[in-house]
């Protein structure tokens, strides 16, 4: 990347601005607040304990949104996938005892997660109708009826909450690395496992080409011998199938159950995390830490008395200045003949 | 217009050019791809600004800071591509950025819009969905909204690059009333002859720089594409052909177009090795459907056969790897991805055939070859193979999207409008490449609506009108007259 220019160092400046602002108007000193977040979140292995265990779902859902992105489509229905995923991944671990009630869980996470955007590519490829429409129908479709089974059919009955019961210390995904209170989980793994194949896949195979061709053009795609219609959908359902991973991973490594309102919002800072990422899936990794980071250092001052909003205005901020940077670029580009 | 510069980052776009035009006059400007010619036209339109220099207009130093502001002042630009956006129709077209007020009064407008093509001679049907419009009613919209906003001084580029003979005269016939009118018009064109025919000033621009300005009545073609070039160039001979084998035969087939009627109707015919052969027609003969029809990009009924192998039930893909090419008609949506690199649009389209496909991934060694070759079977002016595809002049661009139909062992390839754009010296490069493919074995099919071009250097030309499809007797091969008869189903 080179010299950004006065424009994009004014914004970053602003944005910088904006952020202390809003720390004052919460109440809280900048600094004060600064050496907050660096002394319980950045310094101690609790808070990165967290960071890490943030960023592994981030890192997840980033990918199926880039994913999906790479073949033209916006796919807001992440946070829907996820969360299909983890309630199919619950139901299977409760159900099928020991060991093999990991990868069984995994595999019922894909497919629900896979399933649930499998019409979006359908409904996108044959009918024309807008994925960012039947996305976010889907969301809420999958918020309600996962809703309705944690209150009913899959509830644990000795529960007070909306929830099922915790499944077995079996199907647990287990640590990697353990030092209280420092836990590395193993699920990080499938996280930078899912870049790496991200990248090759896209990078080096024919696949990978002919999704990027549909995405810049379909017309030209189509001229080149590609079925687009069928790119479309199987792209849209990997990209379901990995939202679909995530939401299991969830399950298995950190909560252990499924709960009504199960996603606080990982699908739509995942948009952020595959913006972030910019043409580069690798990218993924560095933002999703970074996203990860700041969900982090929010929710610590939080405990001092700033909301935990805050960290919607930093993400909001980085988005904005991001996006400002490099539609510059575009436009720049665009104009000559 | 006086002492123009104009610098791109560290190349010199236009050198002190001067160039006065007349009231009342056509004056052409013609050279090669990147002498300069659009450049100097978007100065003067304000969609560039001059490094240095100045212009006039009528008695006023002017210096348009945008197009906006060269409009108001009634200066006008049709450019080679054009500004139809294909979701509204013809009406909202014309008014889109000149609507007579916040409340548009669609019964006026219609009829002063109504009025403005009578005087042309164009018919519009005006609540059609601009993306029905071929290129060639594009370009004759895009005329009348120059008119819709009063300009006095008109900029064509490559105005006759889409249409058929016929109407390439009846459009300069149209633009000298309007200069009877006061109008001015400045063509940008590389078509000698219509320089001769219809214009009374030229202009010559070689590398940035002017090289002959003066009366048409006191030059003549040959001088004029000596100036272009700067060499001078010889005529192109025919050398005989001599047909193999039939590679491809189409037997009574029909394609439907757009609105669902027979586009192309009942058509057959067979191509050999070793053979160039043209389609001559007006736009929007059915020319696009056939060729669609044989890519596999659009349903049709009747035999496809390459040697023996049915076609009918292949993929475009599939198509590709037997040996069937294109050279898409619209470079921009068909057939190029213009913001990726020059190597990425190399194997677009050949992604799958052997050695470029290795296992599941693509071979990026074999890419890079590819790559080198497509940019180096006609001289490409470029920097780097991994530069983005757009930074590439439009002739370059063709250059490469033209070279590329004849790597991985083509057998039949359909060309269309091949030349389109592309000045004259680069287009008989492209000829001549297609030719050299036939004396390899190949077959070639193209679709030109230059007749000139066709009689050029074909070896067989078809006429194809209404969707009928006729060939050419040889009796009348180089009968222009009685094949532009043919073109427009005049000749029973």
């Amino acid at each position: 990347m080179k010299f950004l220019g006065w424009k994009q160092i004014v914004l970053a400046i602003a944005g910088f601005t904006l952020i202390i602002l809003a720390l004052i108007v919460a109440k809280a000193i900048p600094a004060e607040a600064l050496r907050q977040v660096i002394e319980k979140a950045l310094t101690k292995p609790s808070g990165w304990r967290n960071i890490l265990q943030e960023s592994t779902p981030l890192i997840l859902l980033g990918c199926s949104v880039f994913l999906a992105l790479k073949v033209g489509l916006f796919n807001i229905g992440a946070d829907g996938q996820f969360v299909i995923g983890a309630c199919a991944a619950v139901v299977v671990a409760l159900n099928v005892p020991g060991p093999i009630a990991i990868p069984l869980s995994i595999l019922a996470g894909i497919l629900g997660g896979a399933l649930w955007a499998y019409p979006v590519g359908l409904i996108k490829a044959y009918r024309g109708g807008h994925e960012v429409i039947t996305t976010i129908m889907l969301n809420n479709i999958a918020a309600f009826f996962t809703f309705y089974l944690v209150s009913g059919p899959i509830k644990d009955p000795t529960s007070q909450q909306p929830s099922t019961a915790s499944i077995s210390t079996a199907a647990e995904l287990p640590n990697l690395y353990e030092k209280l209170p420092f836990k590395l989980n193993s699920s990080i793994l499938f996280a930078i496992v899912c870049v790496i194949g991200l990248w090759w896949y896209l990078k080096k195979t024919v696949g990978g080409y002919e999704i990027s061709a549909t995405g810049e053009n379909t017309n030209v795609a189509r001229f080149a011998g590609i079925n687009v219609n069928r790119i479309i959908v199987r792209t849209m359902s990997a990209s379901g199938a990995i939202a679909g991973l995530a939401g299991a991973l969830q399950v298995l490594a950190f909560e252990h159950r499924f709960y009504g309102n199960f996603s606080p919002g990982y699908g739509f800072d995942a948009l952020g995390v595959a913006l972030l990422a910019s043409s580069n899936p690798l990218g993924i990794l560095a933002s999703g830490l970074l996203f990860g980071t700041i969900s982090e250092s929010t929710s610590v001052l939080s405990r001092t008395g700033v909301p935990k909003g805050l960290s919607y205005i930093l993400l909001g901020v980085l988005v904005i200045v991001f996006a400002a940077y490099r539609y510059r670029k575009e436009a720049q580009s665009g104009t000559d003949s | 217009m006086r002492a123009i510069t104009k610098i791109f980052g560290n190349v010199i776009a236009l050198d002190n050019v001067d160039l006065t035009v007349q009231t009342g006059h056509i004056h052409a400007i013609v050279g090669e791809n990147g002498a300069g010619k659009t450049t100097l036209m978007k100065v003067l339109y304000g969609a560039h600004s001059a490094t240095t220099g100045e212009y006039k207009l009528g008695e006023n130093s002017q210096r348009f800071k945008n197009p906006e502001a060269a409009i108001a002042a009634g200066v006008g630009m049709v450019s080679q591509h054009y500004a139809i956006i294909p979701e509204l129709t013809c009406l909202q077209n014309l008014l889109l950025g000149a609507e007579p007020g916040l409340v548009i009064n669609q019964a006026q407008a219609i009829e002063r819009a109504e009025q403005l093509a009578t005087q042309m001679g164009f018919k519009f049907n005006w609540n059609q969905n601009a993306e029905e419009l071929s290129p060639g009613q594009a370009q004759k919209l895009e005329i009348l909204k120059l008119l819709w906003r009063n300009a006095k001084i008109l900029i064509l580029d490559e105005p006759t690059a889409m249409l058929a003979p016929e109407d390439a005269d009846l459009l300069y016939a149209k633009l000298h009333e309007l200069t009877q009118t006061g109008a001015t018009v400045l063509v940008v064109t590389h078509r000698l002859p219509d320089v001769m025919e219809h214009c009374d000033e030229v202009t010559v621009l070689r590398g940035g720089k002017l090289i002959y300005t003066g009366p048409v009545s006191q030059t003549n073609p040959t001088e004029l594409a000596e100036k272009m070039i700067g060499i001078s160039m010889t005529e192109h001979s025919p050398t005989q052909s001599s047909p193999g084998d039939t590679i491809l035969t189409v037997k009574n087939a029909t394609v439907k177009g757009e609105k669902g009627e027979d586009a192309v109707k009942n058509i057959s015919f067979e191509l050999k090795s070793g053979e160039l052969v043209g389609i001559a027609g007006v736009d929007g003969n059915g020319q696009r459907e056939l060729f669609h029809a044989l890519m596999g990009l659009k349903p049709s009924a009747g035999e496809f056969l390459l040697s023996d192998q049915n076609l009918s039930s292949l993929s475009t893909q599939q198509r590709i790897q037997v040996g069937i090419r294109l050279v898409a008609e619209d470079r921009h949506d068909e057939a190029v991805i213009e913001r990726w690199t020059i190597a990425e649009n190399a194997i677009l389209g050949l992604q799958r055939t052997p050695g470029i496909l290795k296992g599941k991934s693509i071979d990026r060694a074999q890419q890079t070859n590819l790559a080198n070759t497509v940019t180096q079977l006609f001289p490409t002016r470029f920097d780097h193979i991994n530069q983005p595809f757009r930074d590439l002049s439009g002739g370059n661009q063709q250059k490469v999207v033209v070279a590329r139909a004849l790597q991985q062992d083509p057998k039949v390839i359909l060309a269309f409008q091949p030349t389109r754009g592309i000045d004259l010296y680069v287009a008989d490069l492209v000829y001549q490449g297609l030719i050299k493919a036939t004396r390899e074995g190949a077959t070639v099919l193209v679709v030109s609506f230059d007749l000139d071009e066709l009689m050029t250097y074909c070896d067989r030309i078809l006429v194809m009108n209404h969707g009928v499809l006729k060939e050419v007797p040889n009796s009348l091969r180089s009968d222009r007259q009685a094949i532009g008869r043919m073109m427009v189903g005049a000749d029973e």
